[in-house]
C-alpha cells in the first residue's frame, strides 16, 4: 500500500480535472440537465476514446488500461467535484464491477473491451421500489424454459437504464440469486425514465415480460458476486461524495472571503470559521477513508467490506453536511435556482440515498465487525 | 494492510523486532496493557501504577538508554540517533505489536526539546537536552493562567532580570505532572512596554524549592490531574531563556506547532482498546441487540478507524518527503470531540446503572462514569476545540483574521 499521490496519479487528477472544466463546467451541467439523455455523448465518447477513463481499472486482457481502483476512486473524485453528468458510475463502475468480481471469462470479454471504450454503455439493475439495496430483492425472478433464460418482473432505480445498451440484471432464479445479461433492444424491455431529485443523475424503472436473458456465471451463485460489486460501487460513490463535499467547502470559503457585512468579510466571523473548519476535518476523514478503501480494493484486502460500508456512511453524512453549509454560508442567494449550491445539495441527497442510506451502512458496519 | 515504506525501513523494522525479541525483560509486557497508556481523561490502564514502578521496567527503561531509544529523534550529540519520523512511525508500531512501553520524557520530549533545537544556542541544547532524555529533568508547562487561558499572550506573570539572573512571579494553572516535575517551562513577560505578543519569554525554571508551591485542582471527575502554581520570585539564570529575552511567543508557537507524525499510526489505538472494551460492556448489558446502541457503536467504531486511515495518509506524506496534510492539522479537534461523544455513548450503554457509582472516599466512579465525565475536559485542554477551528479556519483555508479591535 503506498496512500500517498504518486506523480503519474497527479498527472491524471490534473488532466482529468482539465478535461471536464472544459467539457463539464456548470453552464453545460445546467443545460444537460435538462436534456432527455441527460449527458453530452460526444463528450462520453471522447472521455473513452482519449482519455480511456471507462477502462481505466479494466485489465488489459480485456480492453482496459489495467490501472487499479486507486486510479479510479480519483477520476470518480474529478466527476463528483464537478457534477459530470453521464453513464460512468452506471457503466465503468456498476456493471464492470459486476462482470470483474465474478468469473465469467466468455461474458468479460464479451462486454467489457465496450465498456472500456464508452461504445457500449451499460448498467446494473439490481434495486427495486423502496431500495432494497443489497440485490437480492424477489421484484425479478428468471426461470429456464426451452433452453434459454427468461426474466419477469421489474427492477427500479436503476442508473441510467434509461438508454443502457446492456443491462445487467441481479434476479431470483430457484437456486437463488442470479446474474442476466439483458441487451438495450430485447423484446419485453421496457425502461422508463422517472424524474428524479438530482436532475443530474438519470433513473429508470425497467419493466422485465418475459425477456429473453443470457446467464452470466452460475445459477444461483450471484448473491456473493452482487455484494463484492456493491462494496466497490459503495466505495466508488464515497470518491464522488468526496469530491462534491469539497467543492461545496470550496465555494461556500470563496465566497466568505470575498463578501463583506458589517464591514469586513463574513469569512473573519467565527460563526463562519467554525462550520468551515468542521467541513474541512469532515471532508479530510472522508478522503482518508476513501484513499485507504481504494487501496483495499486494489490490494484485495479483507478489509473491503468493513471499509466499504464505513467509507459510504461516512462520506453521505459528509457531503450532505458540506452541501447544506454551503446553501447556508451564502446566505439569500444560496438558495437561489441560479445559484449552483442546490446542484450539489441535491447531488448530496441522491447519493446519500442511492446504495443505501448511511444508517444502512452503520448497522452492516456494526454486523460486519461482528456486533 | 501494512504501508509499503521501502526496503530499508523494512529492514530496519525487522532488525527492531528481533532487539525487542532478545532484549525485553520476561514479563514486562504482562505488566499492563501498555497500548491505552492514556492521555489525561481517557480510560484508565488496570495497575498502570504498579507497572511502571516494577524493576523490570527500570531495567527495560536503562536497555533503552543504553540502544539510544529515549528521544531517538533527536540529534545523536544530544542523547539521539537522528531517526527520522518514518522510523519513529515503526518503532511506535513494533512496541504497541509488542506490547511494550516507549519509555517517553512527557512534555520535556513534546514540547520543551523541540522549542530547544529550533531556538536554543549550541550550549543551551548541550546543557538542557540529554538532562531530558536522561530523565533528571522533568518538565511542567506553565503558559495557561487564571486569567488568560485561550488568550494566551496576554499572560501576566512577570520575569524580571536581575544581573544574569531572570525572576519569574506570578500565578499559572492547568499544569499536568506539576508532583513529578522539577522544572517548568513558562511564559512571562519580560516587557510590559511593548506589544502584546512581543514582550514574552520563554524560560526554563527550577520548580523546586520555597519559591514554587502548587495545588491540586479537583475535577468533576473527582481526580485530579492537574494544578494551580503560585512562583514567588523563582530565580533562573539568564542562560534559561529559550530564544532570547522578548522572543517567547515564537518560541511558545513552535512548541505548539510542533508535527508529531512519529505518533500517526498508533495515536488510534488506545481509542480502539477502549471501543472494544465498551463493546464488550455493551454485550453484558445485553444491549448490542438494540438498534439505537449498534448505530452509536457503528458510528464510534468509524470515528476509531478515521484516525488510523488518516495516521497511515500521515505517515505515508511523511514518507515520501511531503508536508502532512490538512488532516494532521484536525487531529486534536477530531479525537477529543470523539471522545468527549463515546462518554455519552457509554452512559447510553449502561443505562440507568450509570447513576450509581461504587461505594467509597473521595467519588469513585465505574470507567465508564470517568470517561463520560473526565471526557468533558479533553475538548478544552491544548487548546479549546473553538481555538482547533480558528486555526483550521484561518491556516488551512485562509479565512481572514478577526480584526484588530475584537481580538
Amino acid at each position: 500500500m503506498q496512500l500517498a499521490e504518486s506523480a503519474e496519479q497527479r498527472e491524471l487528477r490534473a488532466s482529468v480535472r482539465r478535461f471536464l472544466a472544459d467539457k463539464s463546467s456548470m453552464a453545460a451541467v445546467r443545460e444537460l440537465m435538462e436534456t432527455v439523455p441527460g449527458y453530452d455523448d460526444a463528450v462520453w465518447k471522447q472521455a473513452g476514446a482519449q482519455l480511456g477513463l471507462p477502462g481505466l481499472a479494466i485489465p488489459e486482457e480485456y480492453g482496459g488500461a489495467g490501472f487499479s481502483f486507486v486510479e479510479q476512486a480519483i477520476v470518480l473524485e474529478e466527476m463528483g467535484r464537478s457534477l459530470y453528468c453521464g453513464p460512468y458510475f452506471a457503466s465503468a463502475v456498476l456493471a464492470a464491477n459486476a462482470l470483474l468480481c465474478g468469473a465469467d471469462e466468455a461474458a468479460k470479454h464479451q462486454w467489457l473491451p465496450g465498456i472500456a471504450t464508452g461504445e457500449l454503455v451499460a448498467t446494473l439493475a439490481f434495486a427495486q421500489d423502496g431500495g432494497a439495496w443489497d440485490g437480492t430483492g424477489s421484484g425479478l425472478t428468471a426461470r429456464h424454459d426451452a433452453g434459454e433464460w427468461r426474466l419477469s418482473g421489474y427492477r427500479s432505480l436503476v442508473l441510467d437504464g434509461h438508454n443502457a445498451d446492456l443491462v445487467l440484471a441481479g434476479a431470483r432464479t430457484e437456486a437463488g440469486p442470479s446474474l442476466f445479461a439483458v441487451t438495450g433492444a430485447t423484446p419485453g424491455l421496457a425502461a422508463r425514465m422517472v424524474p428524479t431529485l438530482d436532475q443530474t443523475r438519470r433513473l429508470a424503472h425497467i419493466d422485465f415480460n418475459d425477456v429473453s436473458a443470457q446467464l452470466i456465471g452460475v445459477d444461483g451463485a450471484a448473491g456473493e458476486v452482487l455484494g463484492r460489486t456493491l462494496d466497490r460501487a459503495a466505495l466508488a460513490l464515497a470518491a464522488q461524495q468526496l469530491g462534491g463535499a469539497q467543492a461545496a467547502l470550496d465555494m461556500a470559503v470563496a465566497y466568505a472571503k470575498s463578501r463583506e457585512q458589517f464591514d469586513r468579510p463574513i469569512g473573519s466571523f467565527q460563526a463562519i470559521k467554525h462550520r468551515a473548519a468542521d467541513l474541512l476535518l469532515e471532508i479530510e476523514s472522508t478522503r482518508s477513508a476513501v484513499l485507504y478503501g481504494a487501496w483495499a480494493v486494489a490490494d484485495c484486502s479483507d478489509e473491503v467490506p468493513v471499509v466499504a460500508s464505513l467509507a459510504k456512511a461516512y462520506a453521505s453524512d459528509a457531503f450532505a453536511h458540506a452541501a447544506g453549509e454551503n446553501i447556508q454560508m451564502h446566505g439569500g442567494i444560496g438558495f437561489t435556482w441560479e445559484h449552483d449550491a442546490h446542484l450539489y445539495f441535491k447531488r448530496a441527497a441522491f447519493d446519500q440515498q442511492f446504495l443505501g442510506d448511511s444508517a444502512y451502512h452503520r448497522e452492516r458496519l456494526a454486523t460486519r465487525i461482528g456486533l | 494492510m501494512e504501508l509499503d515504506l521501502g526496503p530499508e525501513v523494512a529492514e530496519f523494522r525487522a532488525d527492531l523486532r528481533s532487539w525487542l525479541t532478545t532484549n525485553t525483560p520476561s514479563g514486562l509486557g504482562d505488566l499492563t496493557d501498555w497500548r491505552s497508556f492514556g492521555v489525561t481523561g481517557g480510560r484508565r490502564p488496570d495497575g498502570l501504577g504498579a507497572a511502571l514502578a516494577d524493576p523490570r521496567y527500570r531495567e527495560w527503561e536503562q536497555r533503552l538508554t543504553d540502544a539510544r531509544l529515549v528521544c531517538p529523534q533527536w540529534p545523536a550529540e544530544y542523547g539521539g540517533q537522528d531517526m527520522d519520523a518514518v522510523r519513529v512511525a515503526v518503532l511506535n508500531e513494533e512496541f504497541a505489536t509488542a506490547n511494550v512501553p516507549r519509555v517517553v520524557r512527557g512534555m520535556g520530549e513534546t514540547l520543551v526539546g523541540p522549542a530547544v533545537l529550533v531556538h536554543a544556542t549550541d550550549e543551551q541544547k548541550a546543557h538542557f537536552l540529554p538532562r531530558i532524555v536522561s530523565g533528571e529533568d522533568v518538565y511542567c508547562q506553565g503558559f495557561s493562567e487564571p486569567g488568560h487561558g485561550s488568550d494566551l499572550a496576554a499572560v501576566e506573570t512577570k520575569g524580571v532580570v536581575d544581573g544574569d539572573e531572570i525572576v519569574v512571579t506570578g500565578q499559572k494553572v492547568w499544569t499536568s505532572g506539576a508532583a513529578r516535575a522539577n522544572m517548568m517551562f513558562v511564559l512571562c513577560r519580560t516587557n510590559p512596554d511593548i506589544g502584546k505578543h512581543s514582550g514574552l519569554s520563554y524560560v526554563l525554571i527550577p520548580f523546586t524549592g520555597p519559591a514554587v508551591t502548587f495545588r491540586p485542582i479537583r475535577q468533576m471527575s473527582g481526580a485530579a490531574e492537574f494544578c494551580e502554581d503560585f512562583i514567588d520570585g523563582a530565580r533562573a539564570p539568564l542562560f534559561n531563556v529559550v530564544g532570547g529575552l522578548n522572543n517567547g511567543w515564537r518560541v511558545a508557537m513552535t512548541t505548539l506547532g510542533h508535527e508529531r507524525g512519529g505518533r500517526a499510526t498508533v495515536q488510534h489505538l488506545r481509542f480502539e482498546q477502549e471501543f472494544w472494551a465498551l463493546v464488550d460492556t455493551a454485550r453484558a448489558y445485553d444491549r448490542l441487540d438494540d438498534p439505537l446502541i449498534r448505530q452509536q457503536l457503528a458510528w464510534a467504531y468509524t470515528q476509531v478507524q478515521l484516525m488510523r486511515f488518516s495516521g497511515v495518509r500521515t505517515l505515508a506524506q511523511v514518507a515520501q518527503g511531503q508536508q502532512p496534510g490538512p488532516e494532521a492539522s484536525v487531529a486534536k479537534l477530531f479525537w477529543s470531540e470523539y471522545h468527549k461523544r463515546l462518554g455519552e455513548i457509554a452512559m447510553n450503554v449502561v443505562g440507568a446503572d450509570g447513576l450509581v457509582r461504587p461505594d467509597g472516599e473521595n467519588y469513585p466512579t465505574t470507567e465508564w462514569q470517568n470517561v463520560f465525565l473526565a471526557g468533558r475536559s479533553g475538548t478544552i485542554y491544548s487548546g479549546t476545540s473553538e481555538i482547533q477551528r480558528n486555526i483550521i479556519a484561518e491556516r488551512a483555508l485562509g479565512l481572514p483574521k478577526e480584526p484588530k479591535a475584537a481580538r
